[in-house]
């Protein structure tokens, strides 16, 4: 319950590239294909572990239409970290990176730590995998490696470009699955690393809300035991 | 039980006024009005604490004891994002909360001696363990705080910090101890050399302190309170310079505010109601301290349960609120550039519909006057869809009817099960249910009452928030921004009545299940629930006065709209 820091989130990017099937993933560990379109901005709160210190992430999942945009421009402010999610299986959603990107450097603070997420998309051309996951769990590889294929078919972006754009505008990147949960939890907790990081290093002034970090109510910082990485492993990136 | 109510709530409110500590190490300048909230929840239960050992202030007595005072100008509200644990003071080692931040002069006594044991929610207030690091921030007003003895203040001071870190932090620097304020002070006047002043007034307030304390009684109360306050004036005023004076005589202001309301209890009034500019911060302030609470004691879960802000939060109110003043924020800022663009006729005729606007906005406090007509089970669903389909925007209401009506369904149990046990015959029959009635403890009734509040007022804020942004997506108006905020406003009544009915209905579970309980176990609990749903009730009314700028806006930008339609309608025909 109590946190040593609250790092604010948001999750931005084009319509149904899975920024809302992130975020369940994430504090629900659960996934949802089917959901109401987000209205203006949704929340979703989970407590990590960061070099022994408990962080509470406040995720502020913004929709994603652009007739929305002038909205979740409002919700920007104030943010520590921003997940800036495309989907790998639709080049469009990848070529909109820089609106987004613009847009979250215009409406928040310059030291925003952001993570390019290449998301895949969930609908599988082969239904009946699903069907082998349930019966039988020795096959799981195997529909694992059916569903790759399919990705893999159907993937627009190649996870090199998207690399090169994060590289280009200093993001950090990864790709990764709101089904399977691949990579979910590492996009989530890396960036808090990152702000961690970079608290250390003073370049966030924490004191300043409108950075979108608050120390939590236990100044836990004093007694900590430093209990090591328990925030997740260092993932390398491809989920695929 | 009602006069009770009030009288606590009157002097709940004078208490605030006089304690609040600023959060924000940045002091900003201030504006008008503490929020309402300021009422602040994880008080709230124990306020009946307070009330009795003290006299109570009248009217009169309170404008005496301000009187010294002047009164001050509102400011421009400047929201300054603040860090909540800057402010407090502390004593090293003192086992003093670092909220008890106090006025200077009225020395602290630790808490934990003074304060009664009874309460519903025991606040975080005894814990030793953030004196440090307070202690760290602000270790000027250490020195001060030592020279003093400790009083009743100790109590005072927990209240500030629920209120703090408000960008409201005017009322707070008149908690903080004179070193603050005159800091603060300093800060707003642009006076020179803070810390030459500071260490000046400490001085002087040390040496006020030390003649003072050997007349004050420890137990002076709520007398003690606000004559040291104009002592305080009056001995330090001089030394401190016109700038700290302008913190004390905010605290006239503010308390003379407050009496002129002369309406507390469970109706909202009218003067309180503009000050939502910080209202979210105000409840995660009151959230946070219930969290060090909780993260500093080892708590049972049952205790947890009935933290109103934390369940506030859990159900994501909070996010909501933030995010509708963000909004808010927003629209406003879009309005005053529109309308500082605009002259003339144009300007006057958008004024007067902006005015219209305003007026629908401030019906709903006359409106909730007249209540009092009991409605059945169903009607507040019906109206709150009805209403929320009046309102043409695409979200609905179904999260909130599921709050309220899993809420009704539990009390309708919960009042069954024990009339079913004073039946003898269908006793038997009924034995699996009265086994039921049986665990539902009083405390249990509480702490589903204040869950069910919490999670009701985050519904309807959520509700609030869904609408100001969809208000602010839609292209195209089915219906005017006055007709939606005659709509909202009725939805507010809505709620709030809904949430008074629900607070009786829950306090009729309490004294029902609770009657061989003694009056000083139940009555707390009675009394959380009923102040609980008053606070619910503010929140969402300052919540709904966050919709006027996003109206507003709504309605100029229809404006433009509709005469650029007309334009258009227009060029073909001149072309002709």
């Amino acid at each position: 319950m109590a946190y040593a820091y609250l790092f604010k989130y948001i999750i931005i990017g084009d319509t149904g590239v899975g920024k809302s099937c992130l975020l369940l993933q994430f504090t629900d560990k659960r996934f949802q294909p089917v959901h109401d379109l987000t209205i203006g901005v949704e929340f979703g709160a989970r407590m990590i572990t960061i070099d022994g210190k408990q962080i509470k992430l406040q995720i502020w999942d913004t929709a994603g239409q652009e007739s929305f945009r002038s909205i979740t421009r409002s919700y920007y402010r104030g943010a520590a970290g921003a997940l800036l999610v495309y989907d790998i299986t639709r080049r469009d959603t990848f070529n909109h990176l820089t609106t987004w990107l613009e847009d979250a450097r215009q409406h928040s603070n310059s030291n925003m730590v952001i993570m390019l997420i290449g998301n895949k998309r969930t609908q599988s051309a082969f239904p009946w995998t699903g069907i082998i996951c349930i019966y039988s769990h020795k096959l799981t590889s195997l529909s694992a490696i059916f569903e790759n294929v399919d990705l893999e078919s159907r993937r627009e972006v190649k996870k090199e470009e998207g690399e090169a754009f994060a590289r280009e505008h200093g993001l950090i990147f990864m790709e990764t699955s709101a089904k399977t949960a691949s990579n979910v939890e590492e996009a989530f907790i890396n960036t808090a690393k990152e702000i961690y990081e970079k608290i250390q290093e003073g370049v966030f002034d924490i004191n300043n809300e409108a950075n979108g970090i608050k120390i939590g109510p236990q100044h836990a910082a004093t007694n900590a035991t430093h209990a090591g990485n328990q925030g997740g492993q260092q993932a390398g990136g491809g989920c695929c | 039980m009602f006069a009770h109510l009030e009288t606590a709530v009157l002097i709940t409110i004078i208490r605030i006024q006089i304690t609040t500590t600023p959060t924000n190490s940045s002091c900003q300048p201030v504006g008008g009005y503490v929020p309402f909230a300021v009422l602040n929840p994880s008080h709230i239960a124990s306020l009946n604490l307070y009330r009795d050992p003290e006299p109570h202030l009248t009217d009169e007595e309170t404008e005496r004891q301000t009187g010294d005072v002047l009164i001050m100008s509102d400011k421009d509200d400047i929201e300054t994002p603040l860090l909540t644990e800057a402010a407090p003071i502390l004593e090293d080692g003192n086992c003093e909360p670092a909220k008890n931040s106090e006025f200077v002069d009225q020395g602290a006594k630790p808490e934990s001696k003074s304060e009664p044991v009874v309460s519903t929610r025991k606040r975080p207030e005894t814990k030793p363990s953030s004196d440090l690091e307070t202690s760290k921030v602000l270790p000027i007003q250490d020195n001060v705080s030592k020279d003093v003895p400790q009083t009743r203040w100790g109590y005072w001071g927990s209240w500030g910090k629920s209120i703090l870190s408000s960008a409201s932090a005017t009322v707070a620097t008149v908690g903080q101890g004179i070193s603050n304020v005159i800091e603060k002070a300093e800060t707003s006047l642009g006076i020179p050399s803070p810390s030459e002043i500071s260490t000046e007034v400490k001085c002087v307030a040390g040496e006020t302190n030390a003649k003072e304390n050997e007349n004050f009684s420890p137990v002076a109360g709520a007398f003690g309170v606000f004559s040291t306050i104009s002592t305080a004036v009056q001995s330090t005023g001089k030394s401190v310079i016109s700038g700290g004076l302008d913190a004390l005589e905010f605290i006239g202001k503010k308390t003379m505010d407050v009496i002129a309301e002369g309406d507390p209890g469970f109706k909202r009034t009218k003067g309180l109601m503009n000050r939502n500019a910080t209202l979210s911060q105000v409840l995660r302030e009151a959230k946070e301290k219930e969290e060090i609470w909780n993260s500093n004691e080892v708590t049972m879960e049952t205790e947890k349960k009935t933290h109103y802000g934390l369940l506030f939060d859990e159900f994501q109110g909070l996010s909501h609120l933030e995010a509708l003043e963000m909004l808010s924020r927003e629209s406003e800022i879009k309005v005053k550039s529109i309308l500082n663009s605009l002259s003339g006729e144009e300007l006057e005729t958008l004024k007067v519909e902006l005015e219209q606007l305003k007026e629908a906005f401030s019906l709903a406090e006359f409106c909730e006057e007249e209540e009092e007509e009991k409605k059945g089970d169903e009607d507040f669903t019906k109206d709150i869809t009805e209403l929320f389909s009046q309102l043409h925007v695409s979200s609905k209401p179904e999260k909130l009817a599921r709050a309220r009506n899993t809420a009704h369904e539990w009390i309708r149990k919960s009042l069954t099960k024990p009339l079913a046990e004073n039946e003898e015959g269908e006793k038997q029959l009924e034995a699996e249910n009265t086994e039921q009635v049986n665990k539902n403890s009083i405390e249990d009734i509480h702490a589903f009452a204040i869950r069910s509040l919490a999670e009701l007022t985050a519904c309807s804020i959520e509700l609030f928030h869904k609408t100001a942004a969809l208000v602010l997506h839609g292209r195209k108006q089915e219906v005017t921004a006055v007709e939606r905020s005659q709509t909202l406003s009725q939805m507010t009544i809505v709620l709030c009545k809904e949430l008074s009915s629900l607070s009786k209905e829950f306090t009729t579970c309490l004294t029902t299940a609770g009657v061989k309980e003694m009056a000083d176990v139940l009555n707390p609990l009675i009394t959380a629930v009923f102040l609980e749903a008053s606070n619910s009730a503010s929140y969402i009314q300052d919540a709904f006065q966050l919709l006027l700028p996003v109206l507003e806006i709504s309605l100029i930008e229809n404006k433009i709209e509709s005469h650029r339609h007309e334009l258009q309608g227009q060029k073909p025909l001149l072309e002709h």
